[in-house]
């Protein structure tokens, strides 16, 4: 049962016309930090509009990883800009519970923009305990074949991603090999964009394997 | 994600010679500018799909086939292309006059420089005004504002010609001649002006200044960028110009916290 604050929050939202209000009602229920606002949340997503988006995201991460199951489920297949967000969510909340469907983001989806979030989830979702090994090399693989990506941003990504899962996770050595060998790449003249060319060799630099 | 095998050059060159397929000579024509493709008949082959607009009337599907070679010209780079593309600022065609701005903006080549400056030399209320029955503007003035930004060449004849622009009534003009004028004098109040069109009420209008404050490479836009009520996609994209014109560590930071 929703508390009375959250129901006139709701409200607001339904009664709201403009992008202001809109923000504004989506702030209200956000700040309540109440779960029973997740749904609510989730369904803002996929309004088209990414100030009221913004907003929401950061109301789903600060409700915690208690709105991944919900997340999993509530994911509107047929919205790019909402499934952006809800992998950006997850992502954020380094939940291992998201794993398979930022693998299955990184593969299948047509929108870059959902494909460079769920690289960066695949970079930093909490794999501490050495139970996790198979995770963390699902997670490495997934960044191999981001580098490998038609669109920039995904590859931007998998530069970021390998420095950070070479940087503080417990990577193996073929896999550690596979890494830099993909870093070398992506610095070299054989990638068009410079800005990836920059961003790999900033993360050859941090990794001392220039 | 490619889901097709990998088109070949040579046949992609083939079907830009085959005349009798706009359809095959359309895509060839984006295929070969997309790829950055450097075979030497590339360039030739493009050149020649432009003859259809000398043709009256034009024939729409050549037409079509003529813009999608305009915009690979501009990708391609190749200084050939420079001539033929500003004879095109003389078209009576809009969108010939437009996409050819644009490509001769990528080529950043500084004798188109003249060619583009004049299209806009009639001002605020000839080349900037509206036409009758239409949202266009009497000149493609946006993309002509950029070209003379992208290519860099500062004078005080460019400069005055650009200058009105920056009180015109459309916001995306206004954010062009901004643009422009940061990219050629330095002067980092034409970027102030762009940073408060971050804050225009529509979204078009925050996409439109984000991108052009990337544009310039002015590091001092890079928090705005990062501020700014737009979707992440657009600010890496806007970031990605930054970082490339600037080589700043600092906007790689800013990228990697929001990809």
């Amino acid at each position: 049962m929703a508390t009375a604050e959250l129901t006139a929050a709701f409200a607001r939202l339904n009664r709201a016309t403009s992008t202001a209000e809109l923000v504004q009602a989506t702030q209200a229920i956000a700040s309540l930090q109440d779960p029973e606002a997740a749904e609510t949340l989730i369904k803002v997503l996929g309004f088209n509009n990414p100030a009221v988006a913004n907003v929401a995201t950061e109301g789903l991460i600060r409700l915690g990883c208690a709105v991944v199951p919900k997340l999993l489920v509530n994911l509107d297949a047929r919205n790019y800009g909402a499934r952006a967000w809800v992998v950006k969510v997850l992502a954020t909340l380094r939940d291992p519970r998201g794993l398979e469907l930022l693998e299955h983001a990184l593969q299948a989806d047509i929108a870059p923009s959902v494909r460079r979030a769920a690289t960066r989830g695949l970079a930093e979702l909490d794999l501490n305990n050495s139970r996790d090994a198979d995770a963390l090399r699902r997670c490495c693989d997934g960044l191999l074949l981001a580098g490998r990506d038609d669109e920039w941003v995904v590859r931007y990504a998998a530069a970021f991603g390998l420095e950070r899962r070479l940087q503080h996770s417990n990577v193996s050595g073929s896999m550690t090999d596979q890494a830099l060998a993909l870093l070398r790449q992506l610095s070299s003249s054989s990638e068009d964009v410079k800005v990836v060319r920059l961003r790999a060799q900033l993360a050859l630099q941090r990794l001392n394997a220039e | 994600m490619a889901v097709t095998a990998p088109l070949n050059e040579t046949q992609v060159i083939a079907n830009l010679g085959m005349s009798a397929d706009p359809s095959a000579q359309y895509y060839a024509a984006w295929w070969l500018g997309k790829m950055r493709s450097r075979h030497p008949e590339a360039v030739p082959l493009l050149l020649k799909t432009l003859k259809a607009l000398e043709q009256t009337p034009v024939d729409q599907d050549r037409r079509g086939v003529a813009l999608n070679a305009i915009r690979a010209l501009g990708r391609l780079g190749n200084p050939a292309a420079r001539n033929p593309l500003c004879e095109l600022l003389n078209s009576t065609d809009y969108t010939m006059r437009e996409e050819a701005a644009r490509s001769l903006g990528r080529l950043r080549d500084p004798a188109a420089v003249p060619g583009i400056r004049r299209l806009i030399e009639s001002g605020t209320a000839v080349a900037g005004g509206e036409q009758t029955g239409s949202p266009l503007l009497q000149e493609p003035c946006e993309a002509l504002i950029e070209a003379l930004g992208d290519i860099g060449l500062c004078s005080a004849e460019t400069l005055a010609a650009i200058r009105p622009f920056a009180n015109h009534p459309r916001p995306l003009i206004r954010a062009a001649a901004y643009r422009a004028l940061l990219q050629l004098t330095g002067d980092s109040s034409w970027g102030v002006q762009l940073i408060e069109l971050l804050k225009h009420p529509e979204a078009l209008v925050r996409r439109g200044a984000l991108l052009d404050l990337g544009a310039t490479g002015w590091t001092g836009a890079g928090s705005a960028i990062c501020a700014a009520a737009v979707e992440p996609s657009l600010k890496l994209v806007a970031l990605r110009s930054l970082a490339e014109h600037s080589e700043d560590p600092q906007v790689l930071r800013a990228m990697d916290a929001l990809i």
